[in-house]
């Protein structure tokens, strides 16, 4: 049972990098991308850790309504921050 | 048969497999660093949630456990969603809301 | 029945093994190809190739464990209907967003100009 802490590990560790790099961002729109792919790292991790239904629950807030609001929002708003 | 059953066990391979699908992460990541424009970086998270319905199948056979692969289903429907957003804001300069 | 089993056994770990190999040649011109539009096709063959070949194969291995009782019908059809599913759902996705793309083609070199 190697496998499961190995992607943990992995996916821990680009999660934390991409936490970074997502508060350094200058362009409002790359962040919410960097959010998403935060998100699918979670997602993976949750799985592995047998929790299926937090999962089911966790991934659609984090890669649809998120990505949603913070479009509108750019929308109604300036895309780059000064 | 012997033989063929030594060399072709099944948590072998889905091991070799589960490491490549890691490996290939990691590109997918290092291409969201690099990416010049969004849509590279956008095509990147798409290649990965597809990945991940892949790596759900694959940890749910590798332990034995098949009751726990539910969500791939919800995320293959949903991974899509992200590409039109991104797409319809930068080619419209609006979503419908 | 027996002979049955073994022939999906071994069609699924194939299947799998060449689903592998277009998951690592797609993930490898990712990181290699020189334009977006290149990038788009690589991604697109590590998508279809590298996720419905595999959802097959894991669908055919597990119809040939015994010892997962009737969760082995349960998972291969949720693999068959996830491999139809992106099937369908990958190529609109990156048609929308290459269309985007060709379309705001000069914003794109704006973008590059300005080096972000």
């Amino acid at each position: 049972m190697l496998i499961p802490i190995v992607v943990v590990l992995v996916a821990s560790t680009l999660s934390i990098i991409l936490a970074y790099l997502t508060m350094v961002e200058k362009d409002l729109l790359i962040a919410t991308i960097y959010i998403a792919f935060i998100g699918v790292l979670y997602t993976l991790i949750y799985y592995i850790l047998m929790a299926p239904d937090v999962v089911l629950a966790y991934m659609p807030v984090s890669s649809i309504l998120l990505p949603l609001m913070i479009v509108i929002v750019l929308k109604k708003t300036k895309r780059f921050e000064e | 048969m012997v033989l063929v059953e030594i060399v072709f066990n099944v948590t072998q391979v889905l091991e070799m497999v589960i490491f490549v699908y890691i490996a290939s992460m990691v590109m997918f990541f290092v291409r969201i660093l690099r990416g010049p424009t969004i849509f590279d970086r956008v095509i990147a998270v798409d290649a990965l949630s597809c990945d991940l319905a892949v790596f759900m199948a694959l940890i749910a056979l590798y332990t034995g456990n098949p009751h726990i692969a539910f969500p791939m289903i919800f995320i293959a429907l949903w991974a899509y969603v992200l590409d039109l957003y991104v797409s319809k804001y930068l080619e419209f300069r609006d979503i419908g809301e | 029945m027996e002979i049955l089993a073994e022939a999906a056994r071994y069609c699924g770990i194939s299947f799998l093994v060449i689903g592998c190999f277009f998951e690592i040649v797609g993930a490898i011109g990712v990181l290699r190809l020189p334009n977006f539009f290149t990038r788009a096709h690589a991604v697109t063959v590590a998508s279809v190739g590298g996720a419905v070949l595999p959802l097959i194969g894991v669908a055919l291995i597990s119809l040939s464990y015994t010892e997962l009782g009737l969760g082995r019908i349960y998972l291969a059809c949720l693999c068959i209907v996830t491999a139809l599913l992106i099937l369908i759902v990958v190529p609109t996705g990156s048609h929308a967003l290459v269309r985007a793309a060709l379309r705001t083609k000069m914003e794109i070199a704006e973008e590059q100009s300005r080096g972000s």
